[in-house]
């Protein structure tokens, strides 16, 4: 099921599927790691402020607004 | 003299490799136009002086940001004999991103894997003779903070100065791309300011990003309504 | 070629160059795979919900124990040392050049190297912080905080550094990339209470409520008008200049690292020299300047012992009509005329007018015996120099920083403003509660 990467809890374990967002945005997370088939693992989040995620074996944190970009199909692991 | 440039994403131990490589002998000024600090130093090994330039830390080479268009600029425009990529060995697969872009621009690369020290703690294993195989440039292992492997990096940069890069790694993006990549490629020969300045390949595939500052060049240019033929790009 | 297949190629080609590295890193790296790492054990503290901002504002306030405390005796041995010499220069033959060294030269070199060792252990202390990684840490955690007032999460540390020193405060927006988000973080950047207000507050709040919690209190409501004023200001101008909401926040988190002494010393020196440099040459001119301004005539104040007669005072009774309402003097008015310049000289200016040199005590001594300020006017005047235009250095930067003319006008400009109206309400208020 696709939803946004904000919406998720804390722990999961979930597949970048698409980035909804301008050009700008698009690049910057391409940039980081979060391209479509990516893994990603929210590492911390408590559904208000900013989301920490580990990606490409790095720890990066997104604002709220950004998160919602990110589109997301949820795995269980 | 050589100019060698460091380029690296933030956080990989840029600054304390400068530091090593350059001692005391550092100045600090801004890039021009702009308020990035631009830090350039002294380094003397094996009787050649070297003028070394630190890059602002980038995670890409795109038009989207001062620091990134700065750092392009820089190798583009003044061409650096040698740039040395500074990567967090612990963190490979984003920060190769960067490298594969340097090897684009077709920069002399030499590859420093720093932070190497964490890699042992960690217990991973990185095949650094392979690897230089493949992406076809020196890759030289360093602790930037103790200065492990520092020497040996200051030697594969004199070797790379002096000879001719060898087969470098580059990216193919499939066959339809690569097709328009040769037909822009034969476009943009035309235009030989564009094409003195630029490697081709490079550019054909900028047009293709869309990357804003390559298509304000090419806008400017008399071949400008070719490349629209081929793709739609402007306006 | 579809202009659909167009418009996603940078993703395209980038998820193109990532599998490449992934079937080179196939054949090139092991990883070993680790369940928890120290890092990560420190970030499920720094970074808990509940205990996420505590853990930070007592992480904040260890740094503020550290600078004052350490630089304490470094701070007491300067003055004893200009002291010494002042001594020993009064004693000299030739009574303008005596003045010029004891009162002009010490007075001036000594009010900006006493603050030397403050400023070089906050940077100390941050730069600390901020080398192990903590500080992306904080950003996070301050980030909820900050998108509710408008900031940026990375205003955060600009604004910190701001309490040390307003300069490398703004320098530090640099790392904020959204054009808007930088301007206000920098606009709004000198309301934080630079360390070279303080002994302005120390001062007049000894004066006007004596040695006791009183005062130390009202120095602390200083800091937190100061912070309540930046909040404020960041809002207003997010909702009418710079419309819209801060830029995406994205940040990376580097490991915890034990940070490496040089590299810590370095990034130290750094943001230290930008004011060791800039305010050094500053308020040592201007100290200069005011000691000439307030012994000269030489033969009319009799070499600086009556003010009255002194080209400052005529200087001083020409401004005084702005601040009269306000219940200050010429004095207060001349005082902070040079306070422009840079903000301890506020205390000096105050020492060299009322003859009694640079040391804090005495000038207190002098200004309650002068009878200059009373509670109420004293607190605005305190309000006064929180708001009122950053030193003319700071001014400089922001000038560099923002490339623009306009907005360095505009932030002298609304600062200026708002610190008249500020200082304005406080005494209508007071006088309203019958404060006096």
């Amino acid at each position: 099921m696709e939803t946004p990467l904000a919406m998720l809890p804390q722990g999961s374990s979930v597949k970048v599927v698409r980035i909804v967002g301008g050009k700008g945005i698009t690049r910057r997370l391409v940039e980081m790691g979060f391209i479509p088939g990516e893994k990603v693992k929210i590492l911390h989040s408590d559904f208000s402020g900013p989301i920490l995620v580990s990606v490409k074996d790095s720890k990066v944190a997104l604002g709220r607004g950004i998160a919602m970009k990110i589109v997301v199909d949820g795995l269980s692991e | 003299m050589i100019t060698v440039a460091l380029i690296g994403n933030p956080n990989v131990g840029k600054t304390a490799l400068f530091n090593r490589l350059t001692g005391s002998r550092q100045h600090v000024a801004n890039w021009p136009g702009v308020t990035v600090m631009k830090k350039t130093g002294r380094c003397k090994h094996k009787g050649e002086e070297m003028e070394v330039v630190d890059l602002p830390g980038v995670y890409s080479l795109t038009a989207a940001s001062v620091d990134q268009l700065i750092a392009r600029n820089f190798i583009v425009e003044e061409k650096p004999d040698v740039v040395v990529h500074i990567v967090d060995s612990t963190n490979l697969e984003r920060n190769l991103y960067l490298t594969l872009l340097l090897l684009e621009l077709e920069a002399n690369v030499v590859l420093a894997l720093n932070m190497w020290d964490l890699v042992k703690a960690r217990g991973d294993q990185i095949d650094v003779d392979k690897l230089s195989k493949l992406l076809g440039i020196p890759v030289v292992p360093t602790v930037a903070t103790t200065g492990e492997g520092v020497e040996k990096l200051k030697d594969e940069i004199l070797r790379v100065s002096k000879e001719k890069p060898k087969r470098r790694l580059v990216v193919g993006y499939g066959e339809e791309f690569e097709k328009l990549i040769r037909k822009l490629e034969d476009v943009l020969r035309k235009d030989e300011k564009l094409a003195g300045r630029y490697p081709l390949r490079w550019l054909a595939i900028r047009i293709l990003e869309r990357d804003e500052d390559v298509l304000k060049r090419v806008g400017e240019s008399p071949i400008k309504d070719e490349v629209s033929k081929v793709v739609k790009v402007f306006g | 070629m579809g202009e659909e297949l167009l418009e996603d190629l940078d993703v395209v080609f980038a998820e193109k160059r990532y599998e490449v590295i992934k079937s080179i890193l196939s054949q090139v790296w092991r990883k070993r795979e680790v369940k928890w790492t120290f890092t990560d054990l420190l970030d499920h503290a720094f970074l808990h919900r509940g205990l996420g901002i505590p853990i930070f504002l007592s992480l904040l306030w260890a740094v503020f124990l550290f600078t004052f405390n350490f630089s304490e005796p470094f701070m007491v041995m300067i003055e004893m040392f200009f002291s010494w010499v002042g001594g020993f220069a009064s004693g000299l033959e030739n009574e303008v050049f005596a003045s010029f060294i004891a009162d002009g030269v010490c007075g001036g070199l000594g009010s900006v190297f006493v603050f030397v060792p403050p400023i070089f252990f906050l940077f100390l202390a941050l730069a600390f912080l901020e080398d192990s990684g903590y500080l992306a840490r904080a950003a996070f955690v301050m980030d909820r905080v900050m998108y509710r007032l408008g900031l940026h999460g990375r205003s955060f540390v600009p604004m910190i550094m701001g309490f040390g020193c307003n300069i490398p405060g703004i320098m530090a927006a640099r790392t904020i990339e959204n054009e808007n988000d930088r301007l206000i973080t920098i606009l709004v950047n000198p309301l934080m209470s630079c360390s070279a207000r303080l002994p302005v507050y120390v001062l007049i709040s000894s004066v006007i409520f004596g040695a006791g919690y009183l005062a130390a209190a009202s120095i602390y409501v200083m800091y937190i008008l100061g912070i309540a004023l930046a909040i404020t200001m960041a809002l207003t101008f997010r909702k009418t200049i710079f419309k819209g909401k801060p830029s995406p926040f994205i940040l990376e988190f580097p490991a915890y690292k034990l940070p490496i002494t040089r590299n810590v010393l370095t990034l130290t020196w750094e943001r230290a020299k930008w004011f060791l440099i800039r305010a050094g040459t500053i308020i040592f001119s201007v100290m200069i300047i005011v000691w000439f301004l307030s012994s000269f005539p030489w033969e009319a104040t009799g070499g600086g012992a009556n003010i009255e007669a002194s080209y400052i005072a005529t200087f001083g009774h020409l401004i005084e009509p702005i601040v009269k309402p306000f219940g200050w003097n010429w004095m207060a008015a001349v005082a902070l005329f040079f306070g422009f310049l840079a903000k301890e000289i506020v205390v000096g200016t105050f020492g060299a007018l009322l003859g009694s040199g640079e040391e804090v005590e005495l000038v207190r001594d002098s200004l309650v015996e002068a009878g200059i300020f009373t509670p109420l006017t004293g607190f605005a005047f305190m309000v006064f120099t929180l708001i009122y235009v950053p030193c003319v250095a700071t001014i400089g930067i922001i000038a560099r920083e923002t490339n623009s003319a306009k907005w360095t006008i505009f932030s002298i400009v609304y600062l200026v403003a708002l610190a008249f109206i500020v200082a304005g309400i406080t005494i209508g208020i007071g006088r309203l509660l019958g404060i006096p």
